[in-house]
């Protein structure tokens, strides 16, 4: 049972299809960012893109942590990952992420010991087990990520185990998006919305976009019949010249979000003036640093990190892929020398990166097959 | 939270939706297709048992409203 088939109906994708093409005008192209990863990863599993006609063109979005995370962070990992004593805990993602010294990954083949955890709190649990060991967690990922590490270091204090702590490379999802619309000759009709994300953050964290810039927005589920009926949704606003944000996940989310996981991250941590996103630069208080009354539990207030700011390699075009400036295959790179096996950048490694979605399922040139409906 | 192997733990929509078969304090049982884990709810409101929660890192995020 995983409460998702009703979302992967056929029948409905067709009807949706149907209605979607009605709204459309020939040969007027819509651009739709798709902020999350999460969202490309399904428009390409299930085969959106080709259902839809082709005036909906799908701008991936820089909603994927892994593959905004900047090289000299990693570097900053694979440091504490091999200081002595040391057990490093990450999610599994972030091992074959390359920084200028290579990967975690390579790093644990050197010898560090560095473990693979599904929860901050399953890193917690390595420290209560491993008292004369220090262990750090690679805190990394958005709003639906941060509470997990909240919590982690609310139980931490609780409990007083000392020997945890977290690497806080947590970002939040605002002010991407502003920097994205902000960015000069970059045209977007309309967005939608990770949906996850506004569970914590709430559907009312999207009104700037209405109010300062005249887009659509829809908060957003992950199932196929979810994007084909934002993309309805979005449609309509355009046809009637509305400017909303609409909710399409109102199973989940709603309007004021989780305000416990919201006050839960708030206690623990703090916007930091300024953070380095892959892509796109440095982008002021975008990202969360842990407060000063955890400094106990924070990795970088307890551990000297090199902290030096890395170049991304000359032939990845991440940075213009995580704006929607171009498509994965039209990077120089792509499926090239950048595969999923060997990775350059970081849309290639993550799972949810535009480039490996469009890589694994086979969209290595341009194909805009139709699907009769 | 155990996930479909093509997708990435890191981003937070790989979030799964389960249902709840045991309460113990701030902890619950979720039940998924062939297994169960344990989450932390304290960010969740009144669980209780059979809520649907979506869960993601090891604890809950918010209830699932049902679909049937």
């Amino acid at each position: 049972m995983r409460f998702v088939d009703e979302f992967r109906s056929g029948e409905l994708a067709q009807k949706l299809t149907r209605e979607i093409v009605s709204l459309v005008e020939a040969g007027r192209t819509v651009k739709i960012m798709e902020v999350c990863g999460g969202h490309t990863h399904a428009i390409y599993k299930h085969g959106v893109e080709d259902l839809v006609p082709p005036e909906i063109d799908f701008v991936h979005g820089p909603g994927c942590p892994v593959c905004v995370i900047p090289m000299g962070r990693v570097d900053d990992a694979i440091s504490l990952a091999e200081r002595p004593g040391v057990i490093f805990t990450t999610f599994g993602d972030m091992l074959r992420v390359p920084g200028g010294r290579g990967s975690l990954l390579e790093a644990k083949a050197r010898g560090a010991d560095v473990r693979m955890v599904y929860s901050p709190l399953d890193a917690l649990e390595i420290a209560r087990r491993n008292p004369d060991r220090e262990v750090v967690f690679f805190a990394i990922g958005f709003e639906t990520t941060a509470p997990a590490t909240a919590v982690t270091l609310l139980r931490a204090r609780t409990e007083g185990v000392r020997n945890f702590s977290a690497f806080c490379n947590h970002v939040t999802i605002g002010p991407p998006l502003r920097a994205i619309l902000e960015s000069p000759g970059l045209r977007l009709d309309a967005f939608i919305a990770p949906g996850h994300v506004s569970t914590v953050i709430g559907t009312r964290a999207y009104d700037f976009i209405v109010s300062e810039y005249a887009r659509p927005v829809v908060v957003t589920a992950f199932e196929p019949i979810d994007i084909l009926q934002a993309v309805v949704m979005v449609l309509r606003q355009l046809r009637d010249g509305r400017r909303e944000v609409e909710n399409q996940y109102t199973r989940v989310v709603r309007r004021d979000g989780n305000r416990r996981a919201v006050a839960a991250i708030e206690e623990t941590m703090e916007l930091r003036d300024t953070f380095e996103w892959r892509g796109l630069g440095w982008i002021e208080e975008s990202g969360l640093r842990l407060r000063p009354e955890f400094a106990d539990w924070d990795a970088e207030i307890r551990f000297e990190l090199p902290g030096v700011r890395i170049e991304d390699p000359k032939a990845c075009q991440c940075g213009e892929v995580l704006i929607g400036a171009i498509k994965p295959w039209e990077c120089r790179v792509f499926g090239t020398a950048c595969t999923p096996e060997r990775p350059i950048g970081t849309c290639m490694v993550s799972s949810e990166g535009a480039c490996a979605a469009y890589y694994n399922y086979g969209r290595l040139a341009r194909r805009r097959d139709r699907v009769p409906v | 939270m155990t996930l479909d192997p093509e997708r990435c733990i890191t981003c937070g929509d790989v979030a799964v939706t389960a249902r709840v078969i045991e309460v113990r304090g701030q902890t619950a049982t979720v039940e998924l297709a062939d297994h169960r884990e344990q989450v932390g709810i304290e960010l969740v409101e009144e669980v209780a048992l059979g809520d649907l929660l979506l869960c993601h890192a090891g604890i809950a995020l918010e209830k699932v409203a049902s679909t049937q």
